[in-house]
């Protein structure tokens, strides 16, 4: 009994989808409701995630671990899926996919990643990415009368099974050469004079980069994100993300840190890879949501930068980034979400030209949230990429920080590029005004913690620093 | 010791018989009820070594879920209607050698495992595991599925639940304009709301509105 209280958020959010369930059967055309109950129980989950003791403590038998890190790795998500709910609320009901099972999905998959977040054992590990990821393809395939839909759900499904494969095939070779699935026992009997072994880290880190969309397992991004809906696409560029992310610093960090010559490579190469294609694919695209798809797959490679030092700092400047990267996409997000004129979402670059004239606050944030992402100073984009190239100097990895530096120049041009479209080109027909709090707050949030982050930069260094990963 | 014995004989002749009966029979639903034959004469060949999880799960699984959609598959496909066709056609040649071929590479696998066997390597010899012989294996199982990993049990439950979830949710189709009998109403009429007394005009007729 002693243990429920650690695992109180994850209890609270299987024993919620559960209720949900029931009530969105008996109660007719239950979508707002479900949606309003949802984001309630995110609160709730959130409220219990700070509630929990602050020390580390591991659970059923050594497999489940709470720490600082997992705690502000699984408020990250829970606020985040939280955001994404009340942002895209209208156009999931102006598209036909405001079904009961929508939010329950999307909670599911938080479930699943909560778990992926805690989890300190090879099984625990998989079973929570199996959740989290069956709830994605299905949430890819949610509109499933459109064909561009169907077939990024089928898509994902197919290509990401492969990689949940690897990820597996790698899992039983270390289990093989350790003889455990544990993380600890992991980490006590690896060494790099055993080359099998080597071979399961790297099916590991293929299954990782693929959850990420690291290139070379990039493939499936833009499609995805552009054929399902955009209330999707948003979630898949935020959340799986945060996940994602953490189980990969635990990996690195903790079973596979003796071996870290071994790895280090890998990730510099995924990173340079991620940092070049992000960069550069993203030139020539007009949808905004391939747009995003490629810039996040920018974004992944410098937070890969900082994985690849080594270092607690590295860590440190990857979970900064990652948090900062969360803010910015939220508010582009939320930008694309008012592109609407009479029911139809706008998905172009080109519709959003002379935005100025009609919309001069949405622009305003819309350039905000641009130029954080290009990294100008003084926006917290700037200072995300500052603190990672920091930890890449003072480790000596200076191709890694020269490249990095390049490609945020080139990645620039595309960022500036949507600015100039909506100050300088023609104005078109105005968008819909929108007086839906739910999207506005998060946006004008978002903007003005991109804008006003330089004043205090402490306060998210002070929280982050308190976390030790190992 | 006899008994089991032949009991043995009896379910292996069953199950050797009707696999070959598998591939043999020309209709294919007779196929495969003859597989289903096959699952169940295994699973029992499992309970008697002593496996009888293994042989219980094999006869949910394989009798209760997979040769039922096989024969959904067979009857929606009426791939039965074809067994009039002769055997021997131009497929058949080969198709015997393709099979045969892959016959006997398996054939001289199972030999290099075998023959492997000898030289294996030091396993933990059985003597040395302290084995409870009072224990069951559906009982053992449970000991540690419902205590040492009960989260990953109810986990497993979740990744059901929500497969469940998206089953439905991508192909159900609420279907409009179709009555429905509700006992409720049904029962609920009474003589004012069902019977009413017209007077008809001669040489009209009544118009009854629905």
């Amino acid at each position: 009994m002693q243990t429920i209280i650690y695992i109180l958020p994850e209890l609270f959010l299987s024993l919620s989808i559960m209720t949900l369930l029931i009530v969105g059967v008996f109660v007719k055309n239950s979508f707002k409701i479900i949606n309003s109950l949802t984001i309630l129980c995110l609160i709730f989950a959130v409220a219990l995630v700070l509630n929990q003791p602050q020390e580390t403590t591991k659970i059923f038998n050594n497999s489940y671990l709470i720490d600082k890190f997992s705690m502000f790795m699984k408020i990250l998500i829970l606020v985040f899926t939280l955001f994404i709910l009340t942002i895209s609320r209208d156009y999931v009901k102006k598209n036909d996919i405001d079904k009961m099972e929508y939010p329950i999905i999307i909670i599911s998959s938080t479930l699943g990643m909560l778990l992926m977040v805690s989890s300190y054992d090879l099984i625990v590990f998989y079973l929570g990415l199996e959740l989290q990821s069956l709830c994605l393809y299905i949430l890819a395939s949610f509109k499933r009368e459109d064909e561009k839909s169907t077939e990024a759900g089928l898509k994902y499904f197919v290509l990401s099974a492969l990689a949940s494969g690897l990820l597996l095939y790698g899992c039983s070779l270390i289990y093989g050469f350790t003889g455990s699935t544990n993380f600890e026992v992991i980490s006590n009997n690896l060494d790099s004079s055993n080359k099998a072994s080597i071979f399961g880290i790297v099916f590991i880190i293929v299954g990782l980069a693929f959850k990420i969309s690291a290139v070379p397992f990039h493939m499936w991004t833009p499609d995805v994100y552009e054929g399902s809906p955009t209330s999707v696409t948003s979630f898949f560029a935020l959340i799986p993300k945060i996940a994602a992310l953490a189980v990969f610093i635990r990996f690195m960090y903790v079973p596979f840190i003796n071996v870290i010559d071994q790895w280090q490579t890998i990730i510099i190469f995924l990173s340079i890879a991620s940092m070049i294609l992000g960069a550069v694919a993203a030139i020539g695209q007009n949808n905004i949501k391939r747009l995003m798809a490629y810039s996040s797959i920018g974004h992944m490679g410098y937070a890969l930068a900082g994985l690849a030092t080594g270092s607690n700092s590295g860590v440190q400047g990857t979970i900064i980034y990652l948090t900062i990267y969360l803010v910015m996409n939220l508010g582009a997000f939320g930008c694309i979400f008012m592109m609407k004129r009479e029911n139809i979402y706008y998905e172009n670059i080109n519709d959003l030209s002379g935005l100025s004239k009609n919309h001069p606050m949405l622009a305003l944030s819309f350039l905000i949230i641009l130029f954080s992402l290009a990294g100008i100073p003084p926006l917290a984009g700037f200072f995300a990429k500052f603190y990672i190239f920091m930890a890449v100097i003072e480790n000596k990895m200076y191709t890694l920080a020269i490249i990095g530096l390049v490609t945020t120049v080139i990645s620039a041009f595309y960022y500036l590029r949507i600015i100039k479209i909506i100050y300088f080109d023609k104005p078109k027909k105005p968008f819909e005004e929108t007086y839906d709090w739910g999207l506005k707050g998060p946006l004008i949030l978002s903007s003005i913690l991109t804008l006003m982050y330089f004043i205090y930069p402490s306060s998210l260094i002070d929280i982050i620093s308190s976390i030790l990963i190992y | 010791m006899l008994a089991h014995t032949l009991l043995f004989y009896f379910f292996s002749t069953v199950a050797v018989f009707s696999s070959l009966m598998v591939i043999l029979s020309r209709n294919t639903v007779y196929s495969v009820f003859f597989l289903i034959l096959v699952f169940v004469s295994i699973s029992i060949l499992f309970i008697m070594i002593g496996a009888e999880f293994l042989g219980m799960v094999m006869l949910i699984v394989y009798v209760g879920a997979v040769a039922v959609l096989f024969l959904f598959v067979v009857m929606m496909l009426n791939v039965a209607e074809k067994k009039n066709q002769k055997i021997v056609n131009k497929g058949l040649i080969n198709n015997i050698s393709v099979g045969s071929i892959v016959g006997l590479i398996i054939f001289f696998e199972l030999l290099v495992v075998i023959g492997g066997w000898k030289y294996k390597g030091d396993f933990v010899s059985l003597s040395s595991i302290s084995i409870n012989d009072e224990l069951t294996n559906t009982h053992a199982l449970g000991n540690v599925l419902y205590t040492d990993y009960i989260h990953l049990f109810q986990i497993a439950g979740m990744i059901l639940l929500v497969a469940m979830i998206g089953a439905i949710t991508l192909t159900f189709k609420k279907r409009e304009n179709i009555k429905k009998q509700n006992y409720f109403d049904q029962i609920g009429r009474d003589k004012e709301s069902a019977v009413s007394l017209v007077e008809v005009e001669s040489g009209k007729g009544v118009k009854i509105d629905d």
